[in-house]
This record gives structure tokens, sequence and C-alpha cells, in this order.
């Protein structure tokens, strides 16, 4: 086994799911880690330093939930979460306890393979920020507060522009309805989700080409948002 | 309780009608209008109800009709033996009224049970017809590949592993729509209205179904001055995820896939559009019913569960809309409307949050 790409820790009760991880992480250079329990998992993310997670949900000891909470007391180790259920309030869950990604059981090995790639390049992003986010033709200047799109300045209110600014420091990274609506209106308002929607939408109409056809700040239905990055654009047609 | 409110009335009714006809035309008999009262008391609304309207009849007829007049006091013998008369068929007719209607809801009960028992059969015979054909070629394939060792040719290696996978994915997709309509058919289809962007759940609908779409130009209208509308997100996703899906399936390659969204009023119409074969105007009314499957457009039988939009109905329905399915006729594709009221209070929160 080289140990020559990143280690994941693979994260799953299923000796079945963990085999066809296995091969097919391996067969594109990374080294793997497996864990089949929340235990083993906690123990194998101090001892073997994996540069990220791969969490199934449904754990024989303990729930997926709990091993997240405690991975993230002390790593911001990108995680993917794996999940059979499609059920949008675990989504939601796994999100604000700090997953990066979320992948619904049955996946396919190219898909979890791109979100991987992705969670590991937002990593490094996530190290050394750019003072100016570029997707597309939109441009966000974080240190002059300048929003331009296909090279023309968009005026914001302050509001849009700390929606904007949130997102720009998640992108390519699902931010729920509850993370924005607290940071921009207050705790007090993390159940007003048509305010929200009201404000993306008015927010779209500035930055986007077609409001209806979103190139840029897309919706994860029941979620939250997401701003793509430039690769997450090109993956695309 | 109102059945009884009801029975008393009809009794009033009859009482009424009598006491006008009494003053026109001399009525030796007025229990037999009374006797109508009773027997329909009897056939709507059931026994107890009858028995009410016969007593009733009774103090009613005594008052109005029978000498002296408004007065419970019957004097003639003859008239008295009218009313035991009356009393006596009343109660008689009543029951047997009430054992008819009984009867009737129980062959209407058995009925409905038995096309139960049809649904579920045929659900069961459909389920593990889809389940096993995949499986078989799944399990076909991996063997297959087993034996091929490690010196099989590459070509019938890539074939082997498209069919698992293409054949997985039916399976996947199999078991989403069957979990669909078994939580319709488990009443839990309560939905979760909200005020959300209609664009939103159809960029959701076309990004799942992004592979049955691939080769289908797609044209999609959604004017963006569209109100909000208050919807269930995932019921109505997985609607048009359906709609779009029988696009696809009933359209050659190549053929347009348009999505239309307008303002008609107090409705959104949402329309989407196929060039396919088309539904013959005599299979239109069909097309709902669960297991239907109409011929693909090369002329076979179409893939698929024939559960798409018997789902897609119930989801649309769950969110206080309508869906009809129009076709010109062979040849000239398929149109779903989909109409969805508009909130009377959509306007009132869309200025509040940008202050």
């Amino acid at each position: 086994m080289s140990d020559a790409g990143p280690r994941i820790l693979v994260v799953d009760d299923e000796p079945q799911i963990r085999r066809f991880l296995r091969v097919g992480l391996q067969s594109h250079a990374y080294a793997v880690v497996e864990a089949a329990t929340a235990a083993a998992a906690l123990r194998a993310a101090v001892t073997e330093r994996p540069e990220l997670v791969v969490l199934d949900l449904g754990l024989p000891d303990r729930e997926g939930f709990d091993v997240l909470r405690a991975l993230r007391e002390w790593s911001r180790v990108p995680v993917i979460v794996l999940s059979v259920r499609s059920r949008e309030d675990e989504k939601v869950r796994a999100f604000e306890l700090g997953a990066d990604d979320y992948v619904v059981k049955p996946f396919g090995m190219a898909e979890l393979l791109a979100r991987i790639r992705a969670a590991l390049r937002r990593q490094v992003e996530r190290e050394a920020p750019e003072p100016v986010f570029r997707v597309g033709g939109l441009e966000v200047d974080l240190v002059h507060r300048i929003v331009r799109v296909d090279s023309a300045e968009v005026r914001l209110s302050p509001k849009q522009y700390r929606l904007l600014q949130i997102l720009v420091a998640h992108a390519g990274k699902v931010v729920t309805h509850g993370q924005l609506l607290s940071e921009i209106w207050g705790a007090a308002h993390r159940d007003d989700v048509q305010y929200l929607r009201v404000f993306i939408r008015k927010l779209r109409s500035r930055i986007e080409a077609d409001p209806a056809r979103p190139n840029y700040l897309l919706t994860e239905l029941g979620v939250g948002y997401r701003l793509r990055t430039p690769d997450q654009l090109a993956g695309t047609s | 309780m109102s059945n009884y409110l009801k029975s008393a009335l009809a009794v009033a009714v009859v009482a009424l009608v009598g006491h006008v006809l009494t003053r026109v035309v001399p009525l030796p008999h007025v229990s037999v209008l009374f006797l109508a009262a009773v027997v329909t008391s009897a056939t709507l609304w059931g026994l107890g109800p009858s028995l009410f309207a016969a007593i009733l009849s009774v103090a009613a007829g005594s008052f109005l009709f029978y000498r002296p007049i408004y007065s419970f006091h019957v004097a003639s013998p003859q008239d008295f033996a009218d009313l035991i008369v009356f009393v006596v068929v009343a109660v008689l007719t009543g029951r047997l009224a009430a054992r008819m209607r009984s009867q009737a809801r129980e062959i209407a009960e058995a009925r409905l049970k038995v096309q139960g028992e049809a649904l579920r059969e045929a659900l069961l015979n459909s389920v593990s017809h889809d389940l096993q054909t995949p499986l078989a070629s799944i399990l076909g394939s991996a063997t297959a590949l087993e034996t091929l060792g490690e010196h099989g040719e590459p070509r019938a290696r890539r074939e082997l592993v498209a069919t698992v996978r293409e054949e997985a994915e039916r399976l996947a997709s199999y078991i989403d729509s069957v979990l669909d309509l078994s939580r319709i058919r488990a009443g839990q289809l309560a939905p979760r209205l909200e005020l959300v962007e209609l664009a939103d759940i159809v960029n959701a609908a076309l990004r799942r179904k992004e592979k049955a779409l691939a080769g289908h130009p797609l044209r999609i209208e959604l004017p963006p001055e569209l109100p909000m509308l208050r919807l269930d997100l995932f019921l109505m996703e997985h609607a048009l995820a359906n709609v779009l899906d029988n696009a696809a399936k009933y359209s050659p390659a190549g053929a347009e896939v348009s999505v239309v969204a307008r303002r008609e009023g107090s409705e959104v119409v949402l329309e989407i559009g196929d060039r396919g074969r088309g539904i013959p105007a005599e299979e239109l009314d069909r097309v709902f019913d669960a297991f239907y499957r109409g011929s693909a457009h090369d002329g076979r039988p179409a893939a698929g569960s024939g559960l798409g939009l018997a789902i897609c109905r119930a989801f649309v329905e769950g969110n206080g809309g309508a869906v009809a399915v129009l076709s010109a006729g062979p040849a000239q594709g398929v149109r779903v409307k989909i109409r969805l009221p508009v909130p009377t209070a959509a306007a009132a929160s869309e200025e509040a949050a940008d202050e």
C-alpha cells in the first residue's frame, strides 16, 4: 500500500461498503484507514491523522453525528457524511455540526471522488484565503468590499453584501438556512426561512444573468445555499 | 347528531306540505305523507333517525291533522287506529330501509377492499418483477466478470461493468418510486407548506434528472416576476422529477423538452412539454392510474414502474394544485399542465426582509 496520496479515514460498519471504498480510493492513489465503529473512528482520527474523513451516519455503537461533534471539538479535517437516508433534516444537522459535504447512498464512486477532491482543495484554500474571490463573471473584492459582475460594479445593500461575504467564506460548501439567518438577522430569526428566500431572490437579481436559472448562487433544496467555486462551475457543462 | 336534526327537518317539511295540501284537497290518510319522511330518514341516516322521525310524525300528525286540531289529543277511534298502524308500518319500513342502507355500505366496503387487494397484488407482482429483472442482470454480470478472471477481454469487461452499473441504477430509481408510493398509501402525505421559489424546485428536479434528460435540448422559461408559492418543496420536486422522467422516456433523443411557467390570474401554470409520440385520446384518462404504462417512442412498452404520474398527481393535489395531461394526438407530444394556487399573502412578506 503506497502512502503517496492523502490519507482518508473511512468509517462504515458495512464491510462491503468499506471494501468498495477501499478499492476505489486506493486505485486513485489515496491511502485508506478503516473503522467500523464510532469508538474506532475517534481513535483512528487521533492516531492516524487522516486528511479527510468519510463518515457513515448509521454506526452500531453511537450515532455518526456524535463522531462528527466529537471530531469538531479539536479538528478541522474535512468530513464527508454518507447516509442511506435522503432526509433533509439530517443533512441540515450534519452541516450544522460541521460536515463539509453529504452523499446519499446509493452513490457512484465518481461522485464521491469528485467531492473528496473538492473538499481537499477547499481545505488548502481555507488555509490561504484569497483577498478577491472569483467565479465566472462574478468578482468579490473582500478587502475593498466591491462586487463586480462581468467587470461592472454592482451595488448591494449592507445585508446583501454580508450574505455574499458569508457564502464566499464557505465557497463550494452548503451553508444552511439557520446559519445564514442567525449570522445576518441574529439567532432570534433562525427559523425565518421565508425572509431568506426573499433576500436571496434580490441578491440573485443583482449578480445572476438569469435569476431563475442561477449560475453562481445555488439552492440546496430544503437545506441552504451554496456559492459555486470555479471548478464546480467548470464541472457543469 | 345532525342526522336527527335532518330527520326533524324532513318531518317538518312533510307536515307543512300536508298542512297546505289539506286546505286545497281533503287528505284522508295524511300518515302516508309522514311515512315518506320516515323512509327517507331510514335510507339516508339510519335506524335511529327514522324512529325519531316516526315519533315526531305521530306528534305532528295528532297536533295538526287529527281532530281536535292544534291539540295532541286524538278524539276519533278511527284516527287513533290510523296512528297505531302508522307507527307499526313506520318502524317496520324504517328497520328495513336501515338494513338495506347498511348492506349497501357493506357491499361498497367489500368492493373497496377487493380493489385494495387487487392493487396490492398488482403492486407485489410489479415489484417482484421489477426487482428481479435488474437483480438477475447484476448477479449474472458480476459472476461473468469473476469467470473472466485476469485474462478477460477489456471490451467484455467494460460491457459487463456497465451492465452492473446501469441495472443497479434502475433498481435504485425503482425503489425510490415504491418508497414514494408507500408513503402516500401510508397516509404520511402531510405536506409541509411554506413560501418557496418555484424556480428552485424546477432547478432541483432538472438537476436530479440530468442524466435522463441528457440528449434532449431543454427550453426553460421561468419569468423572474413569478410570485412565491406555498408548497411542500420535496413533494413538488418529486412530482416534477417524475414528469420530466416521462418526458425524457417517451420522446426520441434530440427532441426538445420544455418547462414553461406563467401566471394566470390567481394561479401559476407550469407546463412540461415533450415532442414524443403523444398519447391516444382514448388512453388519456388512464395515464394517472397506478401501473399504467404507455409505449415508448419506438413503440415498445416503456420501462418503468408505471407509478410516476400516479405519484405526481397525489403530490400535486397534496399541494393544493391540479394536474392535467394533454396530447393533441399521436406524434404531437404530451403536455403536462400543473396548476398551483398563488397564496394571497405572498406579497406581504416580500418587502419585509431587506431593511
